[in-house]
């Protein structure tokens, strides 16, 4: 009953933004005999930031991994800008995949490339009507929007912690994607370069209007970020609604992600 | 079948359709040639050292070996012949073909195997490039590439190590050694042998891409990927090599 009343006003929150662009219903995807996600649904709406909350190996990363093609998911439906990914062929899938930025948790940095290739290496094979002057304008543009232009022919293996995370949000940036899928952003940063994050995460959403999805465990970060958030629990959407709204539950389940 | 048996099946399956893969996706565009002269220079000329030094010594080792067996049955002056021979046929790439198993194999094994764990081929699939033509495809081809000229480099340095050897032991110009070496050796000596380093090239860039590509168990994966890539490379060597030999048979080069 709370969940349904949570979804009711959630409805409401998010009618303030444009249309769906990222819709999942009843998605279903299993390992072996572990069935990670049950009967998952998710509407993210154009311009909207939705956080999705769950334990460690509930399946947060293997939603975001169905939604860029990365994994194959059993059953339900997912589309992503109108097209479904199940249905794409190779060559239409990588044309959908130029639209979405992806910030790995990781970083997932090329280790033999420079700053510069890394942000280079989607562009040469999306943007190939590009210049090489429009292809360096456009990289330092990217990488003084993140504060890292001065990193800019460093090696990964250079780089701290939290400037792997700003050079990966670069690289998912640079092709201007419509949305952007974080795969836990600050894990494993100290609580002020987390912050940092999470406020050039907003930064860049404002700057090219993008859509997210945010896997997080970090309050702050989904305090911050969140216009609306999303718990996952044993396979299944269990609640929906702000911030504010999914804090003030009583359900133990909910409430123990934000003690 | 036991489960050790059925995991070798298995595994001999998988790496089969992951060459069948190279070979059907390698003539079609986008070719990624910036990458494989990369590879080129990461896997032959970084190799070259470790080769040369090595076919020097063996050149070197096996003159001096052979050399007093010769001498005891008066046939000192068929040295240049056999050692050439010898090296041209079967020491050589065979010898080229292993320590490439052990150095390119374990290196793409593991570079491959640590990107797959780091997240960093996902993050290339997701950039919209075929991961598997940019990493696997580019490396193979470099292997094929290089092996062959990493092997007659060594024929060729171990010659010199072999002449080295007889220019030891007693008066002999550089002239007479490499004539008498040469007028032993024919075309279907030197083509089949050099014609099976690019097999040995395909093994070792296959089976190293293959192991990293399929990595698993993180950091402990990459090890093991390293490590079964160099086991299973160095062994496809030894089963072309006789293979080889089989079919160079069977055609009369015998």
């Amino acid at each position: 009953m709370e969940t349904e009343k949570i979804q009711d006003n959630s409805s409401t929150a998010t009618s303030t933004y444009g249309e769906p662009i990222i819709e999942v219903k009843h998605l279903q995807i299993a390992f072996g005999n572990n069935q990670v996600l049950r009967d998952y649904n998710l509407t993210v709406r154009k311009g909207e930031n939705v956080v999705v909350l769950g334990k460690s190996g509930c399946g947060k990363s293997v939603l975001i991994k169905c939604i860029v093609g990365l994994l194959n998911y059993d059953g339900g439906e997912l589309k992503v800008l109108g097209e479904e990914i199940s249905s794409l062929e190779q060559q239409p899938l990588d044309i959908l995949r130029a639209k979405i930025g992806f910030v790995f948790q990781s970083s997932a940095l090329y280790d033999s490339m420079t700053v510069r290739e890394n942000l280079e290496f989607a562009l040469r094979r999306h943007g190939k009507h590009k210049s090489k002057d429009e292809i360096d304008e456009l990289v330092n543009e990217t990488l003084e929007n993140v504060g890292l232009i001065h990193a800019i022919d460093q090696m990964p293996a250079e780089l701290s912690g939290g400037m792997k995370k700003r050079i990966g949000l670069a690289r998912a940036l640079i092709l201007h994607p419509e949305i952007m899928l974080y795969d836990e952003p600050t894990t494993g940063l100290d609580p002020i370069t987390s912050r940092e994050i999470s406020n050039l995460m907003l930064d860049m959403q404002r700057k090219y209007h993008t859509s997210s999805i945010i896997i997080t465990h970090d309050m702050h970060c989904a305090r911050l970020t969140a216009n609306r958030m999303t718990v996952m629990i044993d396979g299944i959407c269990y609640a929906d609604g702000t911030y504010d709204e999914l804090s003030s539950l009583p359900d133990p389940k909910i409430h123990a992600f934000f003690e | 079948m036991s489960p050790a048996l059925k995991e070798f099946f298995n595994e001999a399956g998988e790496t089969a359709h992951f060459g069948w893969r190279f070979l059907k996706e390698v003539w079609f565009p986008p070719y990624e040639f910036k990458e494989v002269a990369r590879q080129c220079y990461e896997i032959g000329y970084k190799s070259l050292t470790l080769v040369g030094v090595t076919a020097f010594i063996i050149g070197l080792v096996f003159t001096l070996q052979s050399r007093p067996t010769l001498v005891e049955f008066g046939a000192e002056s068929w040295l240049p012949y056999m050692v050439g021979l010898s090296i041209i046929r079967e020491i050589g790439p065979v010898i080229t073909g292993l320590i490439c198993a052990g150095k390119i194999g374990s290196s793409i094994g593991a570079e491959l195997g640590s990107m797959k764990v780091t997240e960093q081929i996902d993050a290339m699939e997701v950039s919209g490039t075929n991961p598997f033509r940019f990493i696997v495809a580019s490396r193979i081809i470099a292997c094929i590439l290089m092996v062959p000229i990493l092997t007659i480099m060594g024929d060729a340095i171990s010659l010199f190590g072999s002449f080295l050897a007889v220019k030891i032991a007693g008066p002999i110009t550089w002239t007479l050694y490499f004539d008498k070496v040469f007028s032993s050796l024919q075309y279907s000596d030197f083509i089949p042998a050099f014609i099976k380093t690019f097999f040995f090239g395909f093994a070792i860039g296959l089976v190293g891409c293959y192991k990293g590509y399929h990595s698993k168990k993180g950091t402990e994966g990459v090890g093991r990927s390293a490590n079964s890539a160099v086991v299973v490379s160095s062994l496809l060597i030894f089963v072309i090599d006789l293979i080889a030999v089989q079919v160079t048979q069977f055609f009369g080069f015998v």
